[in-house]
């Protein structure tokens, strides 16, 4: 279905055939890379004793990957992404420290909870365009500004909760890792899957996707929770590795401009787009915020600006838009 | 308790006039380019860093950093419309692409402050004789009155401007039509700049109002009044100046008033929710007219 001028009927069993094997030879191209990286990951621990730098890497390949889900299969842009990172946390530190429940459920807890916070948001996918953007935004903040007015003793107020007996730094290591591997796999069977192929139907035309009988609202639901529910976790997991709920971290809304940049400079809408670009910038990201936090933001503001100017398309993306060639290869 | 209630109303117009300020700059940007400035806010706090170093720096008041903050800012918005938005109409989805490009302005701003002023609270120090005036029982500050009144001049001048001069014709105008408008020999390209320092400007000067009225500011707080900004423009209906003056008294009163009841975020939940509240029942806002979009 990729070739814009489809030749007479007699011709287009082949060239189903065609795109079925090119649509195959992406995806396990795809499917080794995400393999390779995730082995990788797994080994990092048993080299050296500073995963630090690998767990941020995985996090944010999280993250981005699950805001792909969002921009690039349905076309939202979500301002308040940040909020499904914070509950996620939340639920984690309040479920382990003041309920006093083990880890794994605090974790488990921390997914439920994001997928009723993306539930309890969903009829804003009703909007379109910035208005989603915008209010997405103040619904953020809303819950923020809940959560921060809830009694002190249920959510540490401003210092936060502390989860001193749970420290495992291996063992969140690993967590992480169970969850990039899970969001990259779901992100790999959206690609094949009918519910990928809908939603990317309904992001270019949803008047057109509902006339061919796609249900417009249930699909885009999928998608947003699906997006909301790896951040939530990623968010818990976070919690766990450095042993606190931080208020002003939480809900910072520079979690939401990371996972847009990384995503973005990979190049939203492709598969292998928001891994890349989190692989390309992490490591300075990393490098400039230990030392200069404050020239660390401006920076972060002008790869922003500067991708929206030069390479809206991120680097995928733009590198199949100039060799068209690639898209046999590159999903 | 009726005072209290009456303060809170009164309080309610004042802060709502100064976000209707606000909501009118998104608005003309957004109207004539279909630009979302998420940097709003860093240039309101900006407008009120020049308000703060020209006080301290050469003892200048804010009556003449008020007319001098607008030239300076417009200029600077006029200049920065070409550097970044021509090259956003090329892309996929423009809209949300200048959400996000201004997001990258936003933070970049908001660096760049913290940067130059550090993090600490600065303020305006005014001396204005008496503090407080007492009208029938209510106690009003007297720099709010004053910011009140300018404020109304401005919105005055701003609609004298849209609705009785070529310029303002024109810009409004492209809000309606942007086609229509360059069939009629138009310069689009040069309207969208003007309009650009325009609501920059604007920004500026609500920054020097909103830093006599606040006690503090901060290079932290420019999100905060953007997110203000688009709830107003939300509830008014998203490019519509007068739609967002309304919008504001709206969410003005309703925020004021529930302090006198509620602790001060629940006051702003609260003032948040009447924008949800809004989408379900009018998702165009009170004054939209295009569906959605």
């Amino acid at each position: 279905m990729n070739s814009p001028h489809d030749p007479p009927v007699a011709q287009t069993g082949d060239h189903r055939g065609q795109d079925m094997r090119a649509d195959q030879l992406r995806t396990q191209i795809a499917m080794a890379i995400f393999a390779v990286l995730t082995i990788a990951m797994a080994v990092v621990p048993s080299v050296t004793g500073n995963v630090s730098l690998a767990f941020y890497l995985m996090l944010w390949v999280t993250m981005a990957s699950a805001m792909n889900i969002c921009v690039g299969f349905t076309g939202y842009m979500p301002f308040g992404f940040v909020v499904f990172y914070g509950v996620g946390a939340y639920a984690t530190g309040i479920c382990y420290r003041i309920l006093d429940w083990p880890i794994l459920p605090s974790l488990i807890a921390a997914g439920v909870v994001g997928v009723m916070i993306s539930l309890l948001l969903a009829p804003t996918l009703r909007l379109k365009g910035v208005y989603f953007g915008i209010v997405s935004l103040a619904l953020a903040t809303i819950v923020r500004l809940f959560i921060a007015n809830l009694p002190d003793d249920f959510t540490g107020g401003s210092i936060g909760l502390i989860l001193a007996k749970a420290n495992n730094p291996t063992h969140s290591y690993y967590a992480m890792l169970v969850v990039m591997a899970a969001t990259l796999a779901t992100v790999l069977w959206l690609s094949t899957s009918s519910l990928g192929k809908a939603l990317k139907a309904i992001r270019d035309d949803d008047g057109a996707a509902a006339c061919i009988g796609i249900h417009v609202p249930n699909t885009r639901l999928k998608a947003w929770v699906l997006a909301a529910l790896f951040p939530a976790l990623a968010g818990g997991i976070e919690a766990w590795y450095t042993n606190v709920v931080d208020p002003e971290y939480a809900f910072n809304v520079l979690v939401t401009a990371k996972s847009i940049i990384y995503g973005m400079a990979g190049g939203f809408g492709t598969i292998l787009g928001p891994v890349i670009g989190t692989l390309a910038l992490l490591g300075v990201d990393h490098l400039i915020w230990q030392k200069f936090p404050v020239i660390n933001l401006l920076l972060l503001g002008l790869v922003i600006v500067l991708l929206m100017l030069f390479m809206p398309r991120g680097i995928v993306g733009t590198l199949l838009k100039r060799k068209p060639q690639l898209r046999r290869y590159i999903a | 308790m009726t005072t209290l209630v009456i303060q809170g109303l009164l309080n309610g117009i004042i802060l709502g006039v100064l976000y209707g300020l606000i909501g009118v700059g998104l608005n003309v940007i957004f109207g004539v380019l279909r630009v979302v400035n998420f940097a709003h806010g860093e240039f309101l706090v900006l407008g009120a860093y020049f308000a703060f170093v020209l006080m301290t720096a050469l003892g200048i008041g804010p009556m003449v950093s008020l007319p001098l903050a607008f030239i300076v800012f417009f200029a600077v918005g006029y200049a920065l419309y070409f550097v970044l938005i021509p090259r956003l109409s090329k892309s996929d989805d423009p809209e949300t692409s200048s959400l996000l490009l201004m997001f990258g302005v936003s933070i970049m701003l908001g660096a760049i402050m913290l940067l130059v002023f550090e993090a600490d609270a600065r303020s305006l120090q005014l001396d204005i004789e008496p503090v407080f005036l007492m009208l029938g029982g209510l106690l009003i500050p007297t720099v709010r009155l004053i910011a009140l009144l300018i404020a109304l001049v401005m919105i005055a001048l701003l609609a004298y401007f849209l609705y009785k001069t070529q310029v303002g014709k024109a810009l409004r105008a492209i809000i309606m039509n942007r086609d229509a408008v360059r069939i009629v020999g138009i310069n689009a390209e040069r309207l969208s700049a003007v309009a650009f320092g325009l609501g920059i400007g604007l920004a500026a000067v609500t920054g020097v109002l909103v830093a006599m009225v606040f006690p503090s500011f901060s290079p932290f707080m420019g999100n905060d009044y953007t997110l203000i900004g688009f709830i107003v423009i939300v509830l008014g209906g998203l490019g519509h100046p007068i739609g967002a003056l309304v919008g504001a008294l709206l969410f003005g009163i309703t925020e004021q008033v529930s302090v006198v009841f509620f602790n001060p975020s629940i006051a702003t939940m609260l003032g948040f929710g009447l924008m949800v509240g809004m989408i379900f029942i009018k998702p165009t806002g009170l004054f939209g007219r295009q569906a959605l979009r």
